[in-house]
């Protein structure tokens, strides 16, 4: 009917403005926003592998939540061992505690961790007062076996710092100095321990920072080893070490390395306090730990939106980064939507059902193609397999795709749990979905095949592969996920593509073969 | 195979120009527009056609026994009897899915159309996968007819290859806009549908001659399996199969609707089903599009409406 057309057709027009408005209110909220909140999301990669020895428990330092940085995703994987994850007492750090399990022979600890940093502020703000018990107090005070403080050298240096009629500040500002100017950085023959630097005048990076807590704690102020990360990119990636100051009830941060007194960049990454292993395990050396970093894709806002307008409701870039990625793939649905609507009204193309290929698509995007090419390839044959022997028992149809299924899901699993034998995890979400969805598809391609005969059935099964793949290659471009969740109005212009779609009665392109022989007879 | 040498696609104004049908214009402007949802199931379900059909006092098959629950399967062998030859169907089955044609018997072997035996066992588990609704549409649970088998008229003999011919009347409005007459194949295992591989040839409404026809959506002039010419057949009792499917369409209170008749050896025309979704091929066999038949056939039940186009 003409009318319902054109009623379609004022819908979609009708649509596409009210998509267009939400786009540029959007745009015009968000750049200005993005002056004064932008975000830096990093990943801090752990891995770690070590031999498994009885009763030997390994302490992994985290990092944790700071004013200036949030940890807004962490993942862990880990063979071979026991994991829990505690805080220690006295420097309420985050460790994982891990305890082999025996029979393994390597046990390997995996983890990741999203950062979101707060860029509008350039350096840390100080963090919160604390108070030291005197028992604490002695505790930052003690001598240790690289930082000495009862040796005549050291006596000399203070002596020397504390010439004139000083303040304490001005001699912690003296001894900041002279550990980051007058001790000069050494190569890998240079000195790690506190007196070794100082004699020599010159240290590593922790022979350095460990003459600053000698000295300090020569003087009386508490003063601890920081070992953190530096999140930049980088190819080889170790910790760094800084020392944090007991002063004023704050504990300061001091790098004489990079110079920074007081304050450190946001990009300083505090992961164990009072050490310097992030790994901490009774067979030292024994283990190899490779960290990295990688700066995740910006995106116009994250996570710390100042105000709690109603408005910010639409903004679906707040939310958690976990929930994003679930809610990226539910508003790619739709888009699949479109281009199987396209297929097969536009195109003419067959397939087993309405949103497979949709659905196929939308498992893929997110896994490897390892992962995906495994679960096609493992239910294909056992559920084909199943099929082909269940057909002499004669079972009713839901009892024979029940057992089908089970049958495809323990084969799945065996196969992971193989692939995770073999240290090469596949990754566990993007297994659920296609195991089931793939289940049906073997159903329905079985049933077109006894009635229509194989090959109506490969065609078929030949048409819902290749819009698979069509909407994997578009819902899987690069970004595309990201543009959904920052502008979930793009739905909008989807269904105003539908509409027309909907009421398209043109020709399919396939009826351009199909009815050729009318047009030539 | 005689297919024609033409070209592998042509253009959409060529299809035009020659008034062809495509998919969505059919379900757009006929389906949406003609026939209401809530009487699909009236085609859909062969026992509610098969009761329509009976209240108008239109032939079909005689059915032995309806089937709708699992507990019913116990009396299969008594439902079946002695009978030698009996059709299963499920109510909601399309495209001849799921329908078992039995035309023999060994004791309690079961011979079917193409030769294949089955025990009454098998026969059983067939109708309770039917039963759970393999066969129906939306995979709902079905029930099952059994019914008396079709005895072929002997004028398809040559043309029909295990299994049954039938002709498929597709009306527009209660009038019947063009027709064909569905030849099984091999292919098609017996069954008339042309999507599985079974041929047709257009039959000229005014003469009742079958003309060329098609397979596989190519045009053909002879049976794929056998050879035989197709064209220049003249269908017995035309006049009263037109009649039928008539009355048919005005009971089922759809517009455009496809009614697919059998001709028996015995009885003459039979009802088989009716399909509230006919297939576009029938142009094919016909070599002639179905735009310009609606039209006519849409001025005629609307004469003051003839510069109109379909329904506005």
């Amino acid at each position: 009917m003409l009318n319902r057309y054109r009623a379609a057709i004022i819908t979609a027009i009708g649509l596409v403005v009210m998509g267009t408005a939400g786009v540029y209110l959007r745009l015009k909220y968000v750049q200005k926003q993005e002056g004064s909140q932008g975000n830096n999301v990093w990943r801090l990669t752990y891995n770690i592998g070590f031999p498994v020895i009885k009763e030997g428990k390994i302490y992994i330092a985290l990092p944790d939540n700071t004013a200036q940085c949030r940890i807004v995703r962490e993942s862990f994987s880990h063979k071979g061992i026991w994991m829990d994850v505690l805080r220690s007492k006295r420097t309420l750090g985050r460790e994982a505690v891990i305890v082999p399990i025996v029979g393994y022979k390597q046990g390997r600890f995996i983890a990741d961790f999203d950062i979101s940093l707060k860029q509008d502020e350039k350096l840390q703000v100080p963090p919160a007062k604390v108070k030291l018990t005197p028992e604490e107090m002695a505790y930052y005070l003690r001598e240790e076996e690289a930082v000495q403080i009862n040796s005549p050298d050291l006596f000399n240096i203070i002596s020397q710092l504390k010439e004139g009629k000083i303040t304490r500040s001005k001699i912690l500002e003296r001894i900041f100095d002279f550990c980051s100017e007058n001790v000069v950085r050494g190569g890998g023959n240079a000195p790690a321990d506190a007196l070794g630097t100082l004699r020599q005048g010159m240290g590593t990076a922790l022979g350095r920072a460990r003459a600053m807590v000698a000295l300090c704690r020569a003087e009386r102020i508490p003063a601890r080893l920081t070992t953190g990360f530096f999140l930049k990119i980088h190819s080889d990636v170790r910790p760094h070490y800084w020392v944090e100051v007991f002063y004023k009830n704050n504990w300061l941060p001091y790098d004489p390395e990079n110079g920074y007194a007081g304050k450190l960049p946001v990009a300083f990454l505090p992961v164990r306090r009072d050490g310097i292993d992030i790994v901490r395990t009774p067979a030292r050396d024994a283990f190899q730990a490779i960290y990295s970093i990688r700066h995740l894709l910006p995106a116009p806002t994250f996570v710390f939106l100042p105000d709690n307008r109603f408005w910010s409701v639409f903004d679906l870039t707040r939310l958690p980064l976990n929930m994003q990625e679930i809610i990226a793939l539910l508003l790619l649905l739709p888009l699949g939507a479109l281009i199987t609507a396209i297929f097969r009204n536009v195109i003419g193309i067959r397939t087993f059902g309405t949103f497979t290929p949709a659905l196929i698509a939308l498992c893929f995007v997110q896994a490897d193609w390892r992962t995906g090419a495994l679960v096609f390839f493992v239910v294909l044959t056992v559920g084909i397999l199943a099929r082909l022997l269940l057909n002499q028992l004669k079972l009713l149809m839901v009892a024979r795709l029940g057992i089908i299924l089970t049958l495809v899901v323990l084969c799945m699993i065996l196969a992971i749990s193989i692939l995770d034998y073999m240290n090469l995890t596949p990754s566990a979400s993007a297994v659920l979905l296609p195991t089931v969805i793939l289940t049906m598809m073997i159903e329905r391609f079985n049933i077109t095949a006894e009635e229509d005969g194989l090959s109506q059935a490969f065609i078929v099964f030949a048409g819902t592969l290749g819009v698979a793949i069509c909407c994997l290659l578009v819902l899987g471009l690069e970004g595309l996920g990201r543009l959904v969740l920052m502008f979930p109005e793009i739905q909008l212009f989807n269904v105003a593509a539908l509409l027309l779609i909907g009421r398209y009665s043109g020709y399919r392109l396939t009826e351009l073969w199909r009815f050729r022989d009318i047009a030539h007879s | 195979m005689n297919i024609m040498p033409t070209g592998l696609w042509v253009w959409p104004w060529s299809l035009r120009k020659n008034g062809v049908l495509g998919i969505n214009e059919r379900n757009l402007s006929y389906l949406f527009e003609l026939n209401s949802r809530s009487l699909y199931r009236f085609a859909d379900d062969k026992i509610l056609t098969k009761e329509i059909c009976k209240k108008k006092g239109i032939p079909v098959p005689q059915t032995y026994a309806v089937i709708n629950r699992f507990g019913d399967l116990r009396n299969l062998e008594r439902i079946i009897g002695e009978r030698r030859e009996f059709v299963i169907k499920p109510a909601n089955g399309t495209g001849g899915r799921g329908v078992l044609v039995i035309v023999g018997r060994n004791g309690s072997l079961f011979e079917m159309a193409k030769g294949q035996m089955m025990s009454l066992s098998d026969l059983k588990y067939h109708i309770s996968t039917t039963l759970s609704g393999l066969y129906s549409l939306g995979e709902r649970s079905d029930s099952v007819i059994v019914e008396r088998r079709i005895v072929p008229h002997p004028l398809f003999e040559k043309l029909a290859v295990a299994g049954t011919p039938d002709i498929r009347i597709l009306l527009f409005r209660g009038s019947p806009v063009i027709a064909m007459l569905r030849l099984p194949t091999l292919a098609s295992k017996g069954r008339a549908n042309l999507h599985q591989g079974a041929a047709a040839a257009g039959i000229d409404l005014k003469t009742a001659q079958t003309l060329g026809g098609v397979c596989r959506n190519r045009a053909i002039t002879v049976h794929p399996d056998t050879g035989a010419a197709i064209g220049g057949i003249t269908i017995p009792a035309w006049d009263r199969m037109l009649e039928t499917a008539k009355k048919l369409s005005e009971a089922m209170k759809m517009g455009y609707i496809g009614v697919d008749i059998v001709l028996d050896a015995h009885h003459g025309p039979v009802v088989l089903e009716v399909n509230a979704r006919p297939g576009l091929s029938v142009q094919i066999a016909n070599r002639s599009g179905l735009l310009p038949r609606l039209k006519i056939a849409n001025a005629q039940s609307f004469p003051e409406n003839s510069h109109k186009t379909a329904f506005q």
